[in-house]
């Protein structure tokens, strides 16, 4: 009965291999296999300096987090009140002007999803992803 | 019906040995067949955690980049990983929920969807204990805001009515 139970598995396993291969074809120009966030939508602390006043620091950390402490300037825009910090945002934002968006490290995974929302659903251009986030900065400056 | 201890059957003994019926098993261990009224609730059961796991499945094959990612918010793998299982595992999900539709390669897909459940169901705990925030991206964006406590009792739900499953199985006929 194991084994007849293994060999079952083992078809099923082998069976949904096929589709996924062909799903992987399809998609392989849509996603990065080295990095979660393709190399082209993640800036470093210093990139996003050298960029001066032309960056809108957005901080997708929790409101308490937010509150405790944040990159001067920042603006709060986190998944939480998405629908109700937007229109603050979009108030200060404009055309030519690059969105660096942070979370609290380099494990964390708020930032790329606001930056994917700003790009989908806000429709944004120049939208970036800070790398190391919150931590990387307070490196870097404090 | 195919019968795998039936002589004139043998040839077909490849789809014998797919569906793991044994040939030379006794008469006596498999000519018992639960009526077809007590197997009724159970045939409810098994369309419903099988409409569970193709509906998930279908769901994140639309979207295999949101998959991985949700996948990598867990952090247990490596982006290359994830991006592997974001493309095999929601095929194997549905492939297992026709199995337990149709009753075909069924025990296979027990164990598989069983294995599977009680994987999402550790690592679901296990982010959690790390402090991890994340979205289960189990539904899709149907689960996008489920808190912990929902997620938990979903996962351990389908658990259930598979250990159900297993129960029930153990006095029919195996396919």
């Amino acid at each position: 009965m194991t084994s007849s139970l293994v060999r079952q598995a083992l078809i099923l396993a082998a069976l949904a291999l096929l589709p996924g291969v062909g799903e992987a074809i399809y998609f392989r120009h849509k996603i990065s296999w080295q990095s979660a966030i393709p190399p082209s939508e993640l800036v470093t602390v210093a990139q996003a300096h050298a960029w001066g006043e032309n960056v809108i620091w957005v901080d997708a950390r929790p409101d308490e987090e937010f509150a405790h402490d944040h990159v001067p300037g920042a603006l709060s825009l986190n998944e939480d009140r998405w629908n109700e910090l937007l229109p603050q945002f979009l108030a200060v934002w404009s055309p030519g002007r690059k969105i660096v968006v942070y979370c609290s490290s380099l494990s964390c995974n708020a930032s790329r999803e606001i930056a994917v929302r700003l790009r989908k659903e806000a429709q944004l251009p120049d939208v970036f992803v800070l790398e190391g986030g919150w931590e990387a900065w307070l490196k870097q400056n404090r | 019906m195919l019968n795998c201890r039936l002589p004139a059957h043998w040839a077909l003994g490849v789809g014998c040995w797919a569906l793991g019926v044994e040939a030379m098993e006794p008469l006596s261990t498999i000519s018992y067949q639960p009526s077809a009224a007590r197997r009724f609730p159970w045939r409810i059961v098994d369309v419903i955690v099988a409409g569970i796991f193709i509906y998930a499945g279908a769901i994140k094959t639309l979207d295999p980049v949101q998959f991985a990612s949700d996948i990598d918010n867990y952090k247990i793998v490596p982006w290359p990983v994830s991006v592997v299982l974001a493309f095999y595992l929601p095929w194997l999900e549905i492939f297992c929920g026709f199995a337990l539709v149709v009753r075909l390669l069924y025990r296979g897909a027990l164990s598989i969807s069983t294995a599977l459940i009680l994987t999402f169901t550790f690592a679901t705990v296990a982010a959690k204990v790390r402090g991890l925030d994340i979205t289960c991206g189990c539904f899709g964006h149907a689960s996008q805001h489920w808190s912990f406590p929902a997620h938990l009792a979903t996962n351990l739900g389908i658990l259930a009515a598979l250990l159900a499953l297993w129960v029930s199985n153990r006095s029919a006929k195996p396919l």
